[in-house]
């Protein structure tokens, strides 16, 4: 098996690696400057929504990417969008229905290079529902901190993030942008 | 029956534009009033999708009327009081007043909302103002109560045709009728041009 042969080359490498190599530097999140947000559309017209409460355990070395994780819990009743229709509708039974499920949670499994990007895969459980989403990520070393941005996007509809009524895509869009800006310094 | 005006009667497309336009004022006027209090739903967004499509609609086919109106000559007023001619001709302009003022504060209130304005699913239009909160109360209340008097100008107008159509016997409402016969030796020249 190519994966087994891959996890056992690794292991060689991280047994070699071992003494200068524990794990990845760990970060702690600014908030300030820190943003997590999405995008998508309602009636042909998009939107951009933030969450304001949310905290991320970030492990992270761009030569190390086995060790490095991603830890993001989500508290889904902070989510805006600057429209008080839309944004009395989310927390509600029919969108996040934070009232059952109140976090969302996303952790990373793995990090791949493809090219010059980095993608970071992932579980995002969401509304009771896990399914793997990945991510692209931006990693800017800043003196003894950094920047991270990273980006994907999520099927709402894969989450029954407004289903049953309001499932018509051609109203609101399945497809949602998800976007984050992390300033992180050393732990 | 002919496209175009002719003396004493307005052709077919003038009629087209009249009732189409006549559909959607009644049509969107009751549905506004209403969806507002409609509960959060599907199919309230949908209802108030289709009742900005038909408003835009109905501002399309003010422009394209208005259009027609001046290149298609008008037929002649039909006989009556001279102040009843001038009492009409200030009726139709109030109602073209009304037909054009009824989607543009419609579209006002959407954007000062910031709610998307699209046609039938089909492209989108912008917004002729920027959010605010305040302003889109007020714009809403304009939109309202414009139709509100709206439906006053409407009462006089649809009373006076069937004032004439029922009491005079005459010709106003006959020569707008989708399929109407005019009555022969009712009609002579109006005193109005």
């Amino acid at each position: 098996m190519t994966l087994r042969n891959h996890y056992r080359s690794l292991t060689l490498l991280f047994a070699l690696a071992l003494p200068c190599m524990a794990s990845a530097a760990d970060y702690a999140v600014q908030p300030s400057g820190s943003t997590l947000g999405f995008t998508s559309s309602f009636q042909g017209s998009s939107f951009d929504g933030q969450f304001s409460k949310w905290t991320a355990a970030i492990s992270y070395d761009q030569a190390k990417l086995a060790a490095s994780k991603f830890d993001v819990t989500v508290d889904l009743s902070s989510a805006k969008t600057g429209d008080s229709d839309r944004d009395s509708a989310l927390p509600g039974a029919d969108f996040f229905d934070t009232a059952k499920y109140p976090q969302a949670h996303f952790v990373t499994t793995g990090f791949r290079q493809q090219g010059s990007q980095v993608i970071a895969d992932g579980n995002l459980t969401l509304r009771g529902v896990t399914k793997p989403v990945s991510l692209n990520v931006t990693f800017k070393p800043q003196g003894s901190g950094a920047t991270l941005d990273v980006s994907g996007t999520v099927n709402r509809l894969d989450f029954g993030v407004g289903g049953g009524q309001y499932k018509d895509t051609t109203v609101i869009a399945a497809a949602v942008k998800v976007t984050a800006h992390l300033v992180l310094t050393a732990k | 029956m002919s496209l175009r005006n002719t003396e004493h009667h307005w052709g077919s497309v003038a009629k087209f534009f009249h009732w189409i336009v006549a559909l959607g004022i009644i049509v969107n006027g009751f549905w506004g009033l209403l969806m507002t209090g409609m509960s959060p739903s599907m199919s309230k967004i949908n209802v108030y999708a289709l009742h900005k499509s038909i408003g835009l609609t109905v501002l399309a086919l003010f422009f394209l009327r208005l259009a027609w109106r001046m290149f298609d000559r008008p037929p002649r007023d039909e006989p009556a009081p001279r102040w009843q001619q001038i009492a009409a001709h200030i009726t139709h302009m109030l109602l073209y007043g009304f037909v054009l003022a009824m989607p543009l504060t419609g579209w006002w209130y959407n954007s000062l909302h910031g709610y998307p304005l699209q046609w039938f699913k089909l492209f989108n239009l912008p917004a002729l103002a920027g959010k605010n909160d305040d302003l889109a109360r007020t714009a809403h209340a304009v939109h309202e109560y414009l139709f509100y008097l709206l439906l006053l100008v409407l009462v006089g107008h649809i009373g006076a045709a069937l004032k004439h159509h029922v009491f005079d016997q005459d010709n106003v409402l006959r020569r707008m009728l989708p399929f109407g016969r005019v009555r022969h030796g009712k009609t002579s020249p109006g005193e109005l041009p």
